[in-house]
């Protein structure tokens, strides 16, 4: 047995590295806040929001188109994703028990970490590459495949925490179990489901990668979901590389924008969930 | 049901422009500039078509159109005869300006170097490793160069920048030639890679004592000092509209445009000089196609006025009349 005094000199080691780690780990959140908050909000301004791109070069220009596209991108993939993602997890929780819940669980988890890129690519293979063309439609059905796996063990989670017996005073009244999973058990859960899905969301809307080969980028205003769509971290990817100024301008300005619609999906689905849980006492 | 209804309908609706013809492309990131000016300056006249051009790099523009996923292509670095021959159609090259790929310098202290073919060649070879090499201090006579090594920059991403700079290498150096040859990417014997023509610049201006290449447009843009090469006719000369130009009058066009015009002869020619093309399918009777088609023809009149003012040089008046016939042939 050591000495107490070189326990405790462990100790306060040990807690200073923690402590270092943790105060790591926020200052970098930070950091990245602010630098784009700094960078970007002080090129914000109504004409950058609410115009089209000039051509590479010109100063002014906006992302008005990129913007529109981004919801419109996110909103098709979140009406392909979140119900199979909402059903899939239902069955989880509910029905899974077997082998194959195994499978799908396993499926999910495995899914959930392909890298972003792969997935675009499967969509290039799925969608682009038969239908001749890139298109809105293969960017949101990457993005989908890619909100999936996260609604899916979200909703998961948060029908297992609806408790046992309210399904049972359900089925004690004689009502069958198809009635009891649609009628009790997920507006039980409900507040947690849509929390997930809008986290799913908010990640689905800050993704480049899978969007390159895909949704591929529009400088004009979109023509449908069969052509070429704009999308706001696709914009700020392709100003940031190129050798203008005024369009790393943008790409900051842009990229704040961006992580105002993100931190405000965020928040609102944390104080959701606060709420519930404070409900669930 | 209606919440549905009308959520759908303002997710699928096209916008105001409904009916409109888009013209997808992609590819050189060098063209990117001058491609999106035509595009805008096109649509301002004829509202009902939209080009949309995205800079993907040339090796993508030659892929995608391979794939067909767009209506025209775009590189710096002409398709091989076994690139052309993977195609579900013919494809034509359309020449649209011409640029220059320049040595790009960051030496604390030191401006306006200039260089010779060879010795560039031996500096992307390792052979010249330090900044007050005779070999360099030859040329640049009165010029104090530092006691410092040389830190390469190249392309680490396929380009038809490297295309360029690699060809005219080639060209004036055999021991180039048989080591590391010419292509979209090589081989490179030393230095550092950098991701796009943006990255290159990057790393120059990161790196004391380094050399990169990079097309004019991304050195003017970036205020980086730039070398003049020597050239054939044993004058020292920078990259620029001119030099560009009479680079291009010295050589004769092929039929089928893949010319390459590094090491041209003349007086005044730049020797890292290139065309840049467009990939368009000879057979294409989409109402895109003929779209497509209608662009070409603008952009061989009225869309040349453009290039000098972004840094390109125009098409010289004979390659720009055969054009002309290759594009009234397009179907």
């Amino acid at each position: 047995m050591r000495s107490y005094a070189a326990r405790r000199a462990v100790n306060v080691v040990m807690l200073s590295v923690t402590a270092f780690c943790a105060a790591a780990a926020l200052f970098s959140l930070f950091f990245v806040l602010g630098y784009i908050a700094w960078r970007g909000l002080g090129a914000l301004s109504w004409a950058f929001l609410t115009r089209l791109p000039k051509p590479a070069g010109e100063a002014g220009g906006g992302i008005a188109n990129s913007i529109v596209d981004s919801a419109k991108l996110v909103a098709l993939a979140g009406a392909i994703g979140i119900p199979v993602g909402v059903l899939g997890g239902v069955y989880l929780a509910e029905f899974g028990g077997g082998r194959l819940g195994a499978l799908v669980r396993f499926c999910a988890d495995v899914l959930n970490g392909v890298p972003s890129i792969v997935v675009g690519l499967f969509a290039y293979a799925l969608i682009v590459v038969p239908m001749k063309g890139f298109s809105g439609l293969a960017g949101s059905v990457a993005l989908a495949v890619i909100m999936i796996p996260i609604v899916l063990r979200n909703t998961e989670e948060f029908v297992r925490l609806v408790p046992h017996a309210l399904r049972e005073a359900g089925l004690a009244l004689g009502v069958p179990r198809w009635k009891v999973v649609l009628r009790i058990v997920i507006p039980s859960a409900a507040r947690g489901i849509v929390t997930g899905s809008l986290l799913a969301l908010s990640r689905a809307a800050g993704e480049t990668a899978p969007l390159i080969f895909t949704a591929f980028g529009n400088r004009y205003w979109d023509s449908g979901f069969l052509q070429p769509m704009a999308a706001l971290p696709l914009t700020i990817y392709t100003y940031a590389i190129s050798p203008y100024d005024d369009l790393h301008r943008q790409a900051w300005a842009a990229a704040a924008v961006l992580m105002i619609f993100v931190l405000a999906i965020n928040a609102t689905t944390r104080l959701a969930l606060r709420t519930q849980a404070m409900e669930a006492r | 049901m209606k919440r549905i209804a009308i959520l759908s309908t303002l997710l699928f609706a096209a916008p105001a422009f409904a009916g409109a013809i888009v013209l997808n492309g992609a590819g050189s990131t060098f063209g990117y500039p001058i491609y999106t000016k035509w595009a805008d300056q096109y649509h301002a006249a004829h509202p009902d078509v939209q080009i949309n051009y995205q800079g993907i790099g040339s090796g993508g523009g030659i892929r995608q159109i391979t794939e067909k996923t767009i209506d025209f292509g775009a590189t710096d670095g002409p398709m091989t005869d076994a690139q052309l021959a993977k195609g579900p159609g013919k494809l034509v090259h359309i020449p649209t300006v011409l640029g220059a790929t320049v040595p790009i310098l960051n030496v604390p202290g030191v401006k306006s170097l200039r260089f010779t073919g060879p010795l560039l060649a031996d500096i992307y070879l390792g052979k010249v490793a330090k900044w007050n090499d005779p070999e360099i201090a030859k040329v640049n006579p009165g010029v104090k160069l530092p006691d410092a090594p040389i830190t390469v920059i190249h392309r680490a991403d396929g380009s038809g920048t490297t295309y360029s700079f690699v060809d005219y290498l080639s060209k004036v150096s055999p021991q180039w030639k048989t080591k590391v040859g010419v292509g979209t990417s090589v081989d490179w014997p030393v230095g550092l890679g950098g991701k796009g023509s943006d990255g290159v610049t990057g790393l120059v201006k990161q790196n004391a004592n380094s050399i990169g290449y990079v097309e004019l447009i991304y050195a003017l843009q970036n205020k980086i000092d730039y070398a003049a090469v020597k050239n054939k006719a044993g004058r020292y000369v920078k990259g620029g509209l001119a030099s560009v130009t009479a680079a291009a009058a010295a050589a004769r066009m092929p039929k089928d445009y893949r010319v390459s015009i590094t090491d041209a002869p003349g007086a005044r020619a730049y020797p890292i000089s290139t065309y840049t093309w467009l990939l368009v399918y000879a057979d294409n009777p989409t109402p895109q196609g003929k779209a497509l088609k209608q662009f070409l023809l603008w952009m061989l009149g009225a869309g040349q006025k453009d290039a000098a003012a972004l840094g390109y040089a125009p098409l010289p008046a004979n390659v720009r009349a055969m054009v002309k016939k290759t594009v009234e042939q397009l179907r």
